[in-house]
Formats: structure tokens, sequence, C-alpha cells
């Protein structure tokens, strides 16, 4: 499979490693690290561009990333009003929103490279919770830099054994995504089993 | 156990789906990563083949020889800026992609002959 997505961004070089980028920070499955890495690889054979791979991945990762965090904002906004009825639940709402904003940033930060997969749902969550957009968009700009640099630095220098680093990587970054869920999932888990001891020793 | 996760079903049930497919998806890639790991550790899945998503350029930036050798292999000029894979040269010519990698393989081996690299 990763043979004919090289032979894609050989034929069709920055073009599509923008649109694959945007599209894939909107959770459309397609295989953006991987043609990051094929990128690099056709920078050290001389047959692409070395800033117009940069250049197209990280707009196109950019922009993604900011219509994500729109469409959270913007298209959730009647959900979000519809659970915020009550005042209990406005003022859950309110907390909810004040720690994403002090602390979300960093979930922003590592979505776009260390656990890639969750990125397009970080930023959705981010608009829908009201993370500033400014921090947004500095932290995800830090974030996608880091991450077109390692993939496009790693086809770069391993551009001879693309088809081994590109195998290990893809792999790699699915083993984290699930185990950052399966975190995600324990914290959540715990805080529940919290809340009901809580309940069960106010109640008796 | 079971009575572990009776108590974590009960309390968020959606956590518990959610943390049971996450672990299986964990368990996949890291099965995955292990087998492919192994795969490309033995020596003689090192060397990359010429194959059709190659380009010219490519294949000599792999095989460590000049541009000129395998442009020259192909009678192609060296142009950047619109790279062209063995797999649509091929096409364009009628011949089997083979054909191409046996050319090149050929002016490959007989620049190396030459002396012409180290």
């Amino acid at each position: 499979m990763s043979e004919s997505l090289f032979a894609l961004v050989s034929d069709w070089g920055p073009v599509l490693i923008f649109a694959s980028a945007y599209l894939s920070c909107l959770a459309v499955p397609i295989p953006t690290s991987l043609m990051m890495l094929s990128g690099g690889a056709f920078v050290a054979s001389g047959d692409l561009l070395l800033w117009q791979v940069v250049a197209a991945a990280l707009t196109g990762a950019i922009l993604g990333d900011q219509t994500g965090y729109l469409i959270g904002r913007h298209g959730a906004a009647p959900l979000v009003a519809h659970v915020a009825r009550s005042p209990k639940r406005r003022a859950a709402l309110a907390r909810a929103r004040a720690l994403v904003d002090r602390r979300g940033g960093v979930g922003v930060f590592f979505s776009t490279w260390l656990v890639a997969p969750l990125g397009p749902w970080v930023n959705f969550i981010a608009g829908t919770t009201g993370l500033s957009w400014r921090r947004f968009s500095v932290w995800d700009v830090l974030g996608e830099t880091i991450w077109v640099s390692v993939y496009v630095g790693l086809g770069f220098g391993f551009a001879s054994r693309i088809e081994a680093v590109a195998d290990l990587l893809g792999n790699a970054v699915g083993l984290l995504a699930g185990l950052a869920l399966a975190g995600a999932m324990a914290l959540w888990i715990r805080g529940a089993l919290q809340a009901r001891e809580a309940n069960r020793n106010g109640a008796g | 156990m079971p009575l572990l996760l009776r108590r974590i079903w009960h309390a968020a049930p959606i956590a518990t789906v959610t943390l049971g497919v996450a672990l299986a998806i964990s368990v996949f890639f890291a099965v995955r990563l292990v087998a492919f790991w192994i795969y490309w550790a033995d020596p003689a899945h090192r060397d990359q083949g010429i194959e059709g998503w190659m380009t010219p350029g490519y294949v000599a930036y792999s095989w460590d020889v000049p541009r000129a050798v395998t442009f020259d292999a192909l009678d192609l000029p060296q142009r950047s800026g619109a790279p062209v894979t063995l797999a649509d040269l091929a096409q364009a010519r009628g011949v089997p992609v083979a054909a191409l990698s046996a050319d090149l393989r050929a002016a490959i081996a007989a620049h190396r002959g030459d002396g012409g690299a180290p």
C-alpha cells in the first residue's frame, strides 16, 4: 500500500501533501504522515523542493486544525446551549471551560504530533469547550511545526530505507495513540468511581 | 477481576467500552510493530530493489550513483520539478518496469565497474 502512495507523492508532490494534511486534520483517514515521509525522501533524491514540501504540509495542517476548531466552536454551539439549560450544568460547563483554557493548550500541542491520530478530535473539543483562539493557535502552530519537521526530516534522513521507516513509524504512532486513549479512559473511569464513592458516602 | 470489571462498567460504561477498544488497538499495533521490526532487521530485506514507484532520481540516490547514470540509462533529460516514476515511464514507452529496472541495474553496474564510484 505504501508503495502506491509513494508513487502518488512523486506524481502530485506538494499539492497532494497540502490537501492530505488539510483533510487528515479534519479526521478524514488519510496517511499524511507517510506522505510527508515520502515527500522528505523525494527531496533527498532531488525530485521535490524542500521548502515546497514543508510549506505545503504546514499550511495544510494549520488550516485543517483551524477549520476543525471553528467547526467545534460554531457548529456545536446549539448543542452546548442545549446542555447548559440548568444553572447547575452551566456552572459545570464553566468549570470545564476554565480547565480547558488553562490546560488545553498542552493537549493541543501533543495531539498535533506525538499522538497525531487524536488531533482532529482534540481540535473539535477545543473549539466546543471554548479554548481561546489565540492560545489554540499558538500551541497548534508549534506542534504542527514539530510534526512536519520530524516526518519530513525522517524521510529525508532515511530516504534510501523509506519503506522500513514507513512501516515502523506508522505502527509506533498507532500504538502510542491507542495507549493515550486507554490512559484517558482510565482517568475517566477513576473519576467516575470516585464520584460514585462520594455519592454513596454522601447518601449514607 | 470480573468484579472489578462490573464495578467500572456500572460507573462508566462508555469509558469501559472505549478502554477495551483502545487496548485492543494498542495490542494490534504492538504486534504489527514487532512483526515489521523483525522483517526489516533481516539483512535480506534491507536492500531496496528497483520498483515502479521509484523515480530515476530516487534510484540514483538509494544506489548511491550520480543522477546522470540513471537518467542517461533511461534516455531522460535531467530536469527537476516534474519527477516521473518508473511505472509511468514504462507505461508511456509500452515496456514492462522490469525492462527499465534491468537497464538501470546494467548502467549502475557499468558505472561502478568503471571505478567512477568508490
